[in-house]
């Protein structure tokens, strides 16, 4: 008990300096923005409260709704990255020669610019772009394939897109994690005749649950704020089919300065973030520790 | 490693694998690579070139000589080195009492912190850049790097590796009477070593090629960072795409070599140190 | 003690006065991605302006275009606006409705007699003036002498109706596309055309001759003349100018300055290509002249404002436009420099990008910047208009009921903003 209690003044100290930065830099505007999207704030002039106005004007808006719901799609990338980035890190978690070498390009489309990713992938999903000309004289499809101007796949191609930026991320972290996978409880299992899958679900996974915990929050976090892929592609066409919640709330807030508006979306969106991260929080906990 | 080999499937197919996997991830950095290498040619003719025509590097000294790189570099170099610096001692700081201390005011802590993941961050620069000017820190590489300087993401993965150190070990250093001080320097934080590796690339590569902070923070073009000073080449009156494509070049090639450098930090396994 | 105080004090009043005396007037102006290319011609126009103006200092400072709107938001909420910005008039309208850039009547004085009226009148919002024009640049088409030869024609297109004839006749002969309208735009488009898109405030684009046009839009893109890439995009011109590089798209609107980069990213296409003037619609006026000017933000001490009028009068006078004009391109807009001489003649050996010059300065005199103006909110309004065109055109939707659910939108909305 005594050292519960003396623990907490060390606790702080040790969480001064990051609490007083954050509190800063992080709490403040946070706080601030949230409070501003019930407001009229124009930027010179002062603000009004003005309640619940500026979420009546989003959700009456087809670019939103469409934007929220697509947003919610969007949490489709969530397993699909999780279980890529999984799969390549143990890909390439040995000694192989110029293993190196094929770690750092799978990092590649981390590093690239959101605009060169743009500008490629532009030029890959046009319609007379290289992925169709590929695919037809594969002779896979016989007809140009709209995958950024046909309004159901659009959005499917964007997420392609973040998934494809998202994989090395990930790989990076899953690889550190399985780094601390001891050998001796893979050699012990391989002496008891457990075969590589059971191995790898009985042994590896359990240990890289805090892990998984972590970026799949991260990665659902990322999903539902998904918008620089939307900016560089397609900006929200076609027929409002890659909108998502925030592409719409950085539209509206920065490009033509509604900032309560844009707000207000941001504020429906950690709503979402909200509801969906308690369970995620729940369902990870029991197992972790 | 004796286990890892024998189980292992063909090297062959393996490399098969992890050949066609690299081509997907390379192919738009191969193409700007191309288009940066070739000096004359069609850059848009179909169906793509995949190789450097007239292969040189022109483009590149065009570069240099279209706009001040070496002061670009210089000041990308600085502000990713300080915040990454400062950002792994403040965060593992941070996040070393929320995974191994018990303290009263723990959850909400860490509630405070997930919360700024979650909420509207869209004026986040706006206030901050209030703050700032309020502070006199306008143009000043501190301004840049103090708010990047402490993140969520960090303070959440660092707190999972700290977790990972086994419970036994502290509470045996707690009975011999080390203070908590001696704890994290000397004992938790060396365990973390991959860990923090990992933070600290992922920081670098967040840190490089982050533009619109240091775009507002700073007055003065000279001081902008290379994510900053190759938009310069763009636009109506820039650059031809070659150019800006070497640009690209350049403003990506480091971040490849660190990473490629900083692998044998975060690919050395914890030998179990629980004696 | 406190002699030395009062020492002190005078000597520091002393210093100050003397600073105040020899106070210099700070000007800070930006410009929108002239840098590293034009830094020889401001350099040299700042020195000559600090020589014959002592105690005035100027800045200049160069931001690229996709940025300068961030920073310059930034900066006037932080309450430390630059003196001058440059602007487009789309977010000057913009802009001004949101009070962040302010009228300069007062500024302009007697010298709003010297600037082209059609540039003057791009920048008066609710009757008041908010900007110094600058400089403009006008559309021509930049056509592949090649793909026309190819699908048999002989010259270029003079008319809409021609340009989408054309296009047709190219894809079946050529098997590539015409040509990339702008359809983002639409309402300029259709204002062009001079179709109304609002009549007595009610929206009136669902009208028959409306709905033709869309068909006949609808028409071309069905038989293939029409780029289909990036069509609808807020910015189809990086997709429209690779295409045309690559010999995928026969003809091209692009401003002067583009058909230089053509030069430098493709010079095989550039050796066949040709310029015509864009061609004008029952109205006579040409779409899509990017006028840029000079603004005043919000904030600005009102101390400096006679100074700052000077130097923006100054930076937009005949000479040094016309000196900006030729080295960059682009047009002037004062009156005297915009009659020179320079832009009517064709140089002996004129290649595409002297063409162009020569062409758009003819083009020039009938350069409007075409939206809708002073509609609170309009961005989302346009986005309906483009989103029922888009659906026309595409073949998604009957082009009539497309466009009368968008005006059901446009009224809710207008009459909602009535009162």
């Amino acid at each position: 008990m005594k050292r519960a209690l003396g623990h907490s003044w060390q606790a702080y100290l040790f969480l001064a300096p990051a609490l007083i930065l954050f509190a800063v830099f992080s709490f403040w505007p946070v706080g601030y923005g949230s409070y501003l999207a019930f407001t009229d704030y124009s930027l010179i002039k002062p603000a009004h409260w003005v309640g619940l106005d500026n979420f009546r004007y989003i959700f009456d808006n087809a670019m939103f709704v469409a934007g929220l719901k697509n947003s919610l799609l969007f949490l489709l990338i969530v397993p699909a990255i999780q279980v890529g980035a999984m799969a390549l890190a143990v890909l390439v978690n040995n000694n192989l020669p110029g293993i190196r070498l094929f770690r750092a390009a799978f990092y590649v489309p981390v590093v690239t610019a959101i605009s060169v990713v743009g500008i490629m992938w532009g030029f890959m999903f046009h319609e007379q772009g290289m992925l169709n000309y590929v695919l037809m004289q594969l002779r896979l499809v016989n007809q140009p394939v709209g995958w950024l101007s046909d309004d159901a796949i659009a959005l499917f191609s964007v997420m392609f897109v973040t998934i494809w930026r998202g994989l090395g991320w990930y790989m990076v972290m899953y690889l550190a994690a399985l780094q601390s996978v001891p050998a001796e409880m893979q050699e012990a299992a391989i002496l008891d005749g457990a075969n590589r899958w059971q191995r790898f679900w009985k042994i590896t996974v359990p240990m890289l649950m805090p892990t998984i915990m972590v970026c799949t929050i991260m990665s659902v976090l990322a999903a539902l704020k998904a918008y620089q892929e939307v900016l560089v592609l397609t900006q929200g066409g076609p027929l409002n089919a890659t909108f998502t919640a925030l592409y719409y709330a950085y539209d509206q807030g920065l490009k033509h300065l509604k900032l309560p508006r844009g707000l207000a979306a941001s504020f429906v969106v950690s709503l979402c973030c909200i509801a969906i991260m308690l369970p995620c929080l729940r369902y990870f906990r029991p197992k972790h520790r | 490693m004796h286990a890892q080999r024998r189980s292992l499937p063909q090297p062959i197919l393996q490399y098969v694998l992890l050949c066609a996997i690299a081509l997907l991830c390379l192919f738009p950095f191969w193409w700007t690579v191309v288009t940066a290498i070739s000096s004359e040619g069609n850059i848009f003719a179909f169906p793509p070139t995949f190789w450097p025509k007239s292969p040189s590097l022109e483009n590149f000294a065009e570069v240099f000589r279209v706009i001040p790189m070496l002061s670009f570099l210089k000041n990308s170099v600085l502000i990713t080195f300080l915040t990454v610096f400062w950002k792994l001692i403040l965060c593992s700081l941070a996040a070393y009492p929320l995974a191994r201390m018990q303290f009263r005011g723990r959850k909400l802590v860490f509630g405070l912190i997930l919360a700024t993941m979650v909420l509207p961050s869209e004026v986040n620069f706006l206030v901050n850049f209030i703050t700032i000017t309020k502070l006199s820190l306008v143009d000043t590489y501190t301004g840049v790097i103090l708010p990047n300087v402490i993140t969520a993401v960090s303070i959440l993965l660092l707190k999972q590796a700290f977790e990972e150190v086994p419970q036994d070990l502290i509470d045996a250093a707690r009975v011999d009477g080390a203070s908590e001080w001696v704890i994290f320097w000397k004992i938790v934080l060396p365990l973390i070593g991959p860990w923090l590796a990992t933070v600290g690339i992922l920081s670098t590569v967040e840190a490089w090629n982050d533009y619109i902070w240091p775009f507002i923070v700073m007055s003065k073009p000279e001081k902008f960072p290379l994510s900053v000073g190759v938009l310069y080449l763009s636009g109506t009156y820039g650059s031809s795409t070659r150019v800006i494509a070497a640009g690209t070049v350049m403003t990506v090639l480091p971040m490849i070599a660190v990473f490629l450098g900083a692998q044998r930090f975060f690919m050395r396994g914890i030998d179990g140190a629980v004696k | 003690m406190s002699r030395y105080r009062l020492l002190a004090a005078s000597l520091a009043i002393a210093l100050s006065f003397n600073a105040y005396a020899a106070a210099t007037e700070h000007i800070e102006f930006w410009t929108m991605s002239l840098k590293p290319k034009f830094v020889p011609y401001f350099d040299d126009l700042v020195k000559r302006y600090q020589a014959q103006h002592p105690g005035v200092e100027i800045e200049w400072v160069d931001f690229p275009a996709d940025l300068i709107q961030t920073k310059l938001v930034t900066r006037i909420v932080a309450g430390s606006p630059p003196a001058l910005v440059n602007l487009n008039v789309p977010w000057a309208d913009e802009y001004a409705r949101d009070g962040l850039i302010v009228p300069i009547d007062s500024l302009l004085g007697d010298g709003k007699s010297s600037y082209v009226k059609a540039a003057l009148d791009d920048l008066t919002f609710s009757g008041k003036t908010y900007g110094f024009p600058l400089y403009s640049n006008v559309t021509v088409i930049a056509y592949n002498t090649q793909l026309f030869k190819q699908a048999g024609l002989t010259r270029p297109p003079q008319s809409l109706d021609e340009q989408l004839a054309y296009s047709v006749q190219i894809f079946e002969k050529t098997g590539k596309a015409g040509f990339s309208p702008s359809l983002a735009k639409a309402d300029g488009f259709m204002l062009q055309q001079g179709l109304p898109i609002l009549t007595d405030g009610k929206a009136a684009f669902n009208s028959p001759q409306h709905v033709a046009l869309i068909e006949k839009l609808a028409k071309a893109y069905k038989a293939g003349g029409i780029l289909k890439d990036s069509l609808f995009a807020e910015d189809n011109f990086p997709a429209a100018i690779a295409a045309y590089n690559g010999g995928r798209l026969a003809m091209l609107s692009a401003p002067p300055t583009a058909v230089k980069r053509i030069q430098s990213d493709a010079s095989d296409i550039y050796a066949i290509t040709d310029i015509a003037p864009a061609p004008l619609g029952p109205t006579g006026i040409v779409d899509g002249g990017w006028l840029i000017h000079f603004a005043v933000p919000a904030g600005v001490n009102p101390k400096l404002m006679p100074e700052v009028a000077k130097f923006a009068r100054f930076i937009t006078d005949d000479e040094n436009q016309l000196a900006f004009a030729k080295l960059a391109n682009v047009f002037p807009t004062t009156i005297a420099a915009a009659n020179d001489p320079y832009f009517q003649h064709l140089p002996p050996n004129a290649g595409a990008s002297e063409k162009a010059v020569a062409i758009g300065a003819e083009s020039m005199k009938r350069s409007r910047t075409l939206y809708v103006a002073g509609i609170e909110d309009y961005d989302e309004l346009r986005r309906a208009l483009v989103n029922a065109v888009e659906a026309g055109v595409t073949g998604k939707r009957d082009p009539k009921a497309a466009l009368d659910a968008a005006v059901v939108i446009w009224n809710k909305k207008l009459a909602k903003q009535a009162h």
